[in-house]
Order: C-alpha cells, then structure tokens, then sequence
C-alpha cells in the first residue's frame, strides 16, 4: 500500500468517525428538541397556574431549546458533509483496489471484453456503486437507529417499563419483517437483475442483427421479445417496492405506540400532571426518534443490493491470478520458438495439429487464414495472454508471463481511453519530437494537432475507427518492446493507406520480433506468411 | 456534369415521429399522479388529525383533567389510518411509476420495431439498451414521483397552516411569514449550486468517468503494460474528484440544511413564545391565554408544514435525471437525425430492375455505390423515390456475416422460426456447407450456441443462414457470403447459392469473382455507368 493509500484510508476513518459523531449529535439534539420543548411547555403552563409563574426559571430551558434547535441543523449539515466525504474517500480506495483487481482477472484478457459493451458496464458501475454507498445509505442509519432505540429503551425502562411491553412487540414485529424484506426481496432483486441482464443480452444480439431479421420479418418479435424483459425486471423491482411500504407504513406506527405506551403507563403507574412531564418528556422523545425509523426499508433494501452486487463483482476477480513476481523479461529477442504448439480456442479447447513456430527479428510473420481460423487467438497465445506455453528464445525459455512483460499488443478493437494524446500514446519516456514522429508515420498528425496537439483530450467517440487504428499502430511504432504483435492492423484502412502505414511500421520495427494477422495484406517484402 | 434529379422525399421526416417522451409520460401519468396525490393529501390529514388529538390528550393529562377515553380510539384510529393510508399512497406510487415506465417502453419497443434498417443501424445498440432499461423508470419517477412531491409542497403546508389556524391564527401566520424568506433563501442557494456546479461541470467534467473508462479500456492497458502508471494516475484523479465534488456538496446540503434551519427555527420560536404566554411573562396574540393541549398542538403541528419541502428537497436529483433521461430517449428515437443518403445508382437500378421469380442475381460494383442499401430495398425493408419494380416474396431469408443465431444448438439455430424440416434435410443442409465438421464447433447439430451466438464468427454465422435458406424454401437475399472465407468453404458456399437459385430468387452481393461469372443476371453499380445511362 503506498503513502498515498495509506493517508486516504485514515483520512476516511477519521470522516467516518465525524460523520459518526455528527449524526448522534443531530439524533440527539433532534430527540432532546422535542421531548425538552414539551417537557418545557408542560412546566410552564403547570407554573402559568399559581404564583410559580414569577419565579419560574425561564431562560435555561429555554435557551436549551434554541441549542438543540441549532445544533440539530447545524449536526445533520455536518453529518451530510462528512458522511459524503467518508463514502466518496473509500470509494477511491475501493475503485482502485477495484481496478487493479480486475487487471488480474483472466477474463481481460480472453476473447471479447464484455466491459467494452456500454450495457455490461453501466450495469457494472451500478453495482460498483451499490458497494461504494452501501456503508453511507444502510450502516450508518442502521447503527444509529439502534443505538436510539437502545437509548430510549433504557430511559423508558426506568421512566415507564410497561411501556416497553407493545414498543418491544412492535419492534419485534418490524425486525421480523425486516428480516422477511430482505429475504423475499433479494430474490425480487436477483430476478430483477437477471431479467435485465438477460434483455440486454438478447437485445443486443438482435441490434446486430438488424438487417437479417427484419428480412425474415422476425425484427419485431425479437425487438419486443428482447425489450419485454426490462419490463418484467420493472414488475419484479415494483413487487419489492410494495414489500417495502409495508415495513414503512408499520414503521410509521412507532411514534405514536410509544408515545401512548408511555403517557399510559405513567397514567396508569398514577402519575398525575407535574408527575406526567417527565414521561411527556420520554412520549415526545420518541416521536422526535421515530422520525429516524422512517427510511428503514430503504436500509434493507441497500443492504441487500450490496450483497447482490458483491456477489457480481466477486465473480469478476475471484477467478484473479496472482500478480506475477516481476518477470524476467529480456530487453531484445532475436528468436522465439516452439517445436510443437498446441493451438488453443478462446474457450481453452486444443485446435489443429502441433504447430512449429520460429519467429525472428526482422522478419515479421503474417498470420492469414479465413475468419474464424484462429489467428486472434495464436497472436494472444504468442503474447503470453492466454495459455501456459514456455516458448524458447536466444535467452532461455519464456513462460506466458515473461512474454506478457516483452510484449506489446496491439488488438484489433484496441480502445482510446479518455485522456490526452500523449497519455494515449503509452510513452512517457519518449520526447515530443518522437511522439509527432509516430503520428507522421500513421498519419495522424495534422488530425492530431487540429484535436488540440499532445495534451488535446481525446475520447473514443470523437475519433473514427480508422484513426482509432492509425492511432494504435503509433503505441506499437513507440513501443520499446521486443514483441510486437498486430491484431488485424489494417482493419478499418484504405488499403493504400493500411500498406503505406504498415510498411513503415515493418521498417521501423525491424531489430524487433513482428507477428501480425491480416485478411489483405500479403505483399510485403520480407515477411513471412504462415497460413492457419 | 449533372447528377440524375432525384426528387427531395424524405418521409421519415415529419414532426409526428417525435418522441416527446416527457408529454407521452405525463398522459400517461396522470390518472396514476392523481391516485397518488389523493391518497398522500388523506395520509397528511391524517397524521395532522392523530398529532392534534395526541397533543390534546398529553395537554389535558399534563393539566390534571380527567382521562378522556374517546381519545385515545381516536388517535388510535388516526395513527393506523395514516399508515394504512400511507401504505396506500407508497403501493400507488409504485404502481403509476411501474405502470408509466412500462407503457413508456412499450411505445419505444413500437418505435422500434418500425423503425427502418438504415436507421436501427445508426443506433449504438449499447446506447439503446442503456436507454431502454433505465430511462423510462427515471422518467417514471420524473412525472410520478417528483410530481407528487411538488404538488404537496404547494398543499401540504396550507393544510399544516389551516390546522393551525384552528388554535392560533397567529401560529399559522407566523410559519406562512417564514416561508417566503425560506424561499428567498433557496432561490440564492440555487443560483450558487448552479453557478458552482457548472463552473464544476466545464472544469472537471473528465474526471467525472475515469474510472469507468479505465475500466472500459482495460484490456488496451494492459496490451501496452501501462498497468502500474495508470492505476496512480487513476487514484490521483479520483481524489481530485473527490475534493472538487465536496466543494459543490458544501454548498448543495446548504439547501437541506435551510430547511432542517426553518423546521428547527420555527419550534424554537413557537415554544419560547408559548412558553412566555403560558407564564404570562408577555402578552403576545395567539399565543397568550392557551391552554396547554393548544400549545402542544401547535408544536406538533408546526413541523409538518416543513415536511413537504423537505420530500421536495430529497427529489431534487430526480428532476435532473429524469428530465436528462426524457431528452435522451427523444435522441434515440427521433428519427430526423441521420437523413438518407442519396444514391444515384440504386435509384437508377430500381428503375431498369425487373427480378425473375428464380435464378441468381448478383449486385456488383465497389464500396459506397449503395449494395447493401439495394439488398434492403429490394427486400422491402426500406423505402425510397423510386418504387421497387417487383418486391421479393416476403418474408426471405438474410445471409450475412451479422445473420441471427437464436436457439441454443446448431439444430435449434438452423431450424428456428421455419417449418420443421425432415432430420435428413436437416443434416444434408448443415453438412454441404462445413458446418458438421467445423473444428471450432464441435458436436455436430447439437454443437452448444451461446447467448444469440456470442461463441460464432460471422464465417459460422453466414454459414448458418445458409443453412437455414437451404432448409427452408424461401427467397434469398447474401450480403458478402464469400468474403472472408477460406475458398474450400466460399466454393460451398457458391455452390449452395447456385443450387438454390434453381428453383427460387437468390439476389447476391458480391465482389467475389467467381460468383459473379456464375450469375444469370448482373447489376452492376458504379457512380460512372450510372451517370453515362442517365445522361
């Protein structure tokens, strides 16, 4: 953990431990205002009666009244600040563990980043944020509730125990169907949850299919058929939601239960007026506390998306394998081989015969083939992304992780990220002059210097594919690495422009080990073609 | 040099095709927003009517009078009433918010569903299923919920103030004098959250989606080992973030904070000027010569005409959600956005075209000349100035890299949607063109196909629209079928086209050589021949 982690993890504890502090003061201040005030106007109109009225010291309660009234504002501001502080400090704490968690999660690097798609990650950061939130939006008012009720229990036991006969039965009756929302309504939440991943899916797959089902005349029952079920996670969230006025509208009972119960035991225990102001005091103490019990269903149900969307997340990185020990990575390769390499699909399955590999610096390799051969797959085999081959080089045998720390890859749906261009280039040892030099060379730079030059913020949507493209082949152009290998580093090119730009990439690269797949390209001098 | 004149007609053009998805919602919100605000004005009688009849008999007990029995039934009966009636009102908001995002969906899906190729096409199909699954229950929530809250801000304290007035007029005056302050005082927050938040917007908006992007690019991270460097720049940003939206958060809570201010304020004030009345001390009208139980009643009362703007205030991100989510679907399904192109040599064909009913035709002609939008003319998914001369028998069958895969085996995907074909055609269909013996799909006509065939290459999915046409009996229209092929497979693929063709239409976009030799008819597109022909 760094300084940096180290400082915002205790910067955290100590907002929370403010916000902790801050909201019992407000529940405090809140409860005190409105048992003091009647309490205060009970004494006062007892003393209005008789010669009392002169000597009766005013000014004390009242002045408490105004302290609670200030305070109670001034507490709730501070805990909404501090709280929102707290939450959004572990929120980066939790986001960068998150990150690098994901980092190591294999699915990053098999076939098809599901994350890439918009739908997946607006559904990912939904739950990233049920987690995040979670401690602001269900523990702390749950922590201070109880302490409340514990409070205004002990003080209801010596002032009128009776009274804590139908306040515990009703408190029971509120934990048991607590209890019971959480269960039934994870279970509305999960099939809300899995209807929503399950249209999205489907929707998606008939979006991309657009054209071919419109011609069958399918389009529309699929487009419904697909949609229909955010509708029906619609029903199942509507169904969890009537669950939860339930427990409200039974929570809304709480105030006046104990209020009563109070006055009536005290009634009953024969306290008769100056004797009814302590408990008056106590009757509206729990009104003013009640108020706190409002939200309890919402409690419940974060904390029930907080399970929902732990289990998601942990799916991603559960599977994580353990950051390599800093491999040993050679600096330049001239030769990399394997006698029999056993070709492997995105889902592990053996594909083809043993294949003999013997790449070598400066003549690249082109891998062609029809689409679906398995050429995507080989790239990230050689690369060291998927499989456990050791492949031989010049140095000794290279394990899949060594060849991940040698490697530069470029795939095919390579991503700009939002950021600068030079952020985007993955070179910060490089100096401008070179950085322009990679965009000469993949022609970008007159597109480059009219987005704003190096520091110009750039996002994937403002560029094209084709410049996406050009703009990847300049993190390969810059890359220090002695493997290179290029997914498909034509697609989206003019074929005139993809030969220009790939030849003098080729030249650029050629003290490096180059592997590329292409569909067009064949005619280049000095490369080798291996057909899969 | 002219170009042919091609009649401006653009009929998906008309304002009747905008979405207006905020108007469409709040129709159908209204009889729901109704409901709900009936029941939320009975819950807050209610809770009015079990405060006062509480503070009546604390009063009276406090005093040294005698028990009134009657009153505690009656508060007993005002208390379960409010949360009955509450449960009514929390059960009729749920049910108009869940009822309006659903019909609001459905008139999407119908929009949808009509909506053309070219423009389904446009659509970034992440966009729309994000749009789909949220933005009609934020929009929901926009004309129910929110709506409601304002509404009972406008009513609830006046009937706060009127059950005031019953005790103390002057009670009642002095919490209405409270509130245009109170609102003077939101309206310059406001304004600052504005301001603020908008200076925010200009000035940090990129760092509002760090860490989704970085998630989003993760694999194009770690493809250039830049793991480390952009884990610190992340955590630097998200803490810029952090101090930057506490800095709007200080000033936003300032709202909540006015009002917890004037609630707390106002009891405070109430309960010293009683207190002084009760004692005597000072004679203040309305609030001299009370008896207790009246004093208790205005205090309890007193908080309720803040509870409204309270609600109000909680919703105040609904609003701007709701009002974003409208203006996105409104994007999405407004269809004046992406006007068609026009294609001189696809009119120009349509013109001359007359299709046999068998026999394959090949459309040629390099990138941009419009074949695809030929194809989706022809197969009457689109409609343009000039007539298609004779329509394809509908429905056909599309083959193309991007062909829909459903079910979840081979057999299943093959067979979906047509009359069930004998096992053996079935078998024959499948294994003319490679797909019995695909090494990438293994296990023959019950191979595994995963989630609309996420597990294919367009190569398999071609191959597999193929094999559905083969099976069915149906017109066909292939995008392409060839590109992308290994020959072995292409020359299948060209062999199937052509058997088909025997005995039913097969029209074919191609580049592929060999397949244009094997047409009976040709049509070939260039900007050049079309522009000579029309001359």
């Amino acid at each position: 953990m760094t300084d940096i982690a180290t400082t915002r993890s205790a910067t955290a504890r100590k907002f929370w431990r403010y916000a902790g502090t801050f909201a019992l003061t407000a529940l405090l201040c809140g409860v005190l205002l409105g048992g003091l005030s009647a309490w205060f106007l009970g004494s006062v109109a007892l003393a209005g009666l008789t010669a009392a009225a002169y000597s009766f010291n005013f000014h004390v309660p009242a002045a408490f009244v105004r302290l609670f009234a200030v305070g109670r504002t001034a507490a709730r501001y501070g805990e909404r600040l501090t709280g929102h502080h707290a939450a959004l400090t572990d929120q980066t704490t939790h986001r960068v563990a998150l990150f690098e968690a994901m980092a190591a999660a294999p699915a990053v690097r098999n076939a098809g980043w599901q994350l890439a798609d918009q739908a997946r990650l607006a559904d990912y950061l939904d739950d990233v944020e049920d987690l995040d939130f979670a401690r602001l939006r269900a523990d702390l008012p749950a922590a201070l509730l109880a302490a409340g009720l514990i409070g205004a229990s002990i003080a209801t036991a010596f002032i009128a125990p009776i009274a804590l006969a139908p306040i515990a039965a009703l408190l029971i009756v509120l934990a048991a169907m607590a209890q019971r929302l959480g269960r039934t309504g994870a279970g509305h939440w999960m099939q809300a949850r899995g209807l929503r991943r399950e249209g999205a899916q489907r929707f998606g797959a008939a979006m991309a299919s657009a054209v071919p089902l419109q011609a069958e005349r399918q389009w529309a029952d699929h487009c419904a058929e697909a949609l229909g079920r955010f509708s029906q996670a619609d029903e199942a969230e509507r169904t969890l939601r009537l669950a939860q006025s339930g427990l409200d509208a039974l929570a809304t009972l709480l105030g006046p239960v104990a209020a009563i119960g109070v006055f009536a035991a005290a009634w009953y225990g024969g306290a008769r007026s100056e004797a009814l102001l302590i408990p008056a005091f106590l009757a509206f103490s729990w009104i003013a506390l009640a108020e706190a019990a409002q939200g309890a269903s919402r409690m419940v149900v974060a904390t029930l998306c907080r399970r929902a969307a732990k289990a998601e997340i942990d799916r991603w990185t559960a599977t994580a394998t353990q950051a390599a020990a800093a491999s040993q990575s050679p600096a330049r390769l001239q030769a990399l081989q394997s006698s029999a390499l056993q070709r492997r699909t995105p889902d592990g399955r053996p594909l083809g015969s043993l294949l003999a590999l013997a790449l070598q610096a400066g003549r690249p390799t082109i891998l062609t083939g029809a689409s679906g051969a398995g050429k995507t797959s080989l790239l990230k085999q050689i690369a060291g992304w998927t499989g456990q081959d050791v492949m031989e080089s010049e140095t000794g045998p290279l394990s899949a992780a060594d060849r991940r720390a040698a490697a530069t890859f470029c795939p095919h749906d390579a991503a700009i990220l939002a950021d600068t261009v030079r952020a985007n280039l993955f070179a910060p040892s490089r100096s401008d002059e070179q950085l322009w030099q990679a965009l000469e060379a993949v022609e970008l730079a007159g597109r480059i210097d009219g987005a704003g030059g190096l520091d110009g913020w750039i996002t994937q949507d403002i560029l094209s594919l084709g410049e996406a493209q050009r703009l990847n082949l300049a993190r390969a152009w810059l890359s220090t690495k002695p493997l290179i290998l290029l997914d498909e580093p034509t697609e989206h090119l003019r074929a005139d422009q993809g030969l220009r730009i790939l030849t003098r990439l080729i030249d650029r690269l050629r003290d490096r080990i180059v592997v590329m797949s292409s569909h067009g390209v064949s005619a280049l001098p000095g490369t080798v073609t291996l057909r899969l | 040099m002219e170009q042919p004149a091609l009649p401006e007609h653009q009929p998906e053009r008309c304002a009747e095709d905008a979405f207006a998805a905020l108007d469409r919602a709040r129709e159908l919100g209204a009889r729901g927003l109704a409901h709900l605000l009936g029941w939320q004005l009975a819950r807050t009688a209610l809770r009015l009517t079990a405060s006062g009849f509480m503070a009546w008999l604390f009063g009276h007990l406090i005093m040294g009078q005698d028990f009134v029995p009657w009153l505690v039934v009656a508060i007993a009966v005002a208390a379960a009433g409010a949360a009955l009636v509450g449960l009514m009102a929390d059960r009729a908001q749920a049910l108009a918010e869940a009822e309006v995002s659903t019909r609001l969906r459905d008139a999407a899906i119908t929009k949808l569903q009509t909506m053309p190729a070219r423009l389904l096409q446009a659509l970034s199909a992440g966009g729309v299923t994000v749009g789909l699954q949220r933005h009609p229950e934020a929009v929901a929530s926009l004309v129910i919920g929110h709506r409601a809250a304002s509404r009972m801000m406008a009513i609830g304290p006046l009937m706060a103030a009127a059950v005031l007035a019953i005790v103390s007029w002057q009670a009642a005056l002095l919490v209405l004098v409270l509130t245009p302050v109170m609102i003077l005082f939101f309206a310059l927050v406001g304004q600052i959250i504005r301001s603020r938040a908008d200076a925010q917007e200009q000035a940090f908006s990129h760092l509002a989606g760090q860490f989704a992007d970085r998630i989003r690019t993760l694999p194009t991270i770690l493809a250039n080992d830049a793991l480390a460097e952009e884990e610190a720049k992340l955590a630097s940003r998200l803490d810029a973030y952090v101090g930057k939206t506490m800095s709007v958060l200080r000033i936003a809570f300032l709202n909540a904070g006015l009002i917890d201010f004037f609630a707390s304020l106002s009891i405070a004030m109430l309960a010293v000027f009683l207190g002084l009345g009760h004692l005597k001390l000072a004679t203040i009208p309305g609030f001299s010569n009370l008896e207790l139980w009246q004093s208790l009643f205005i205090l309890m009362i007193a908080p309720d005409y803040f509870a409204p703007f309270r609600r109000f205030s909680e919703q105040y991100h609904a609003k701007a959600e709701g009002l974003a989510a409208a203006a996105a679907l409104d994007r999405l399904l407004g269809t004046d956005h992406a006007p068609a192109p026009r294609l001189p040599a696809v009119e120009w064909a349509l013109a001359e075209l007359s299709l046999p009913d068998h026999g394959l035709v090949v459309v040629s002609g390099p990138s941009g000349t419009g074949k695809s939008t030929l194809l989706r003319r022809l197969a009457g998914l689109e409609s343009g100035s000039t007539p298609s001369p004779s329509t394809m028998p509908q429905p056909c069958i599309w083959i193309a890299p991007d062909s829909f895969v459903g079910g979840s085996t081979l057999a299943e995907a093959i067979t979906e949607g047509l009359e069930a074909p004998d096992a053996i055609r079935l078998h024959e269909a499948a294994a003319s063109i490679g797909l019995l013996d695909d090494a990438l799909l293994p296990g023959g006509l019950s191979a595994r196909i995963i989630d609309g065939g996420t597990n294919l290459s367009g190569g398999q999915r071609l191959r597999v629209a193929l094999a559905r046409a083969l099976v069915s009996s149906r017109a066909v229209i292939a995008d392409e079928p060839t590109a992308k092929l290994d020959p072995a497979t292409a020359e299948a693929v060209r062999r199937a086209l052509l058997d088909m063709a025997r005995n039913r239409l097969v029209i074919v976009a191609s580049h592929d050589p060999a397949l244009i030799a094997l047409a009976d008819r040709g049509i070939a597109l260039s900007a050049a021949s079309c522009l000579e022909t029309a001359a």
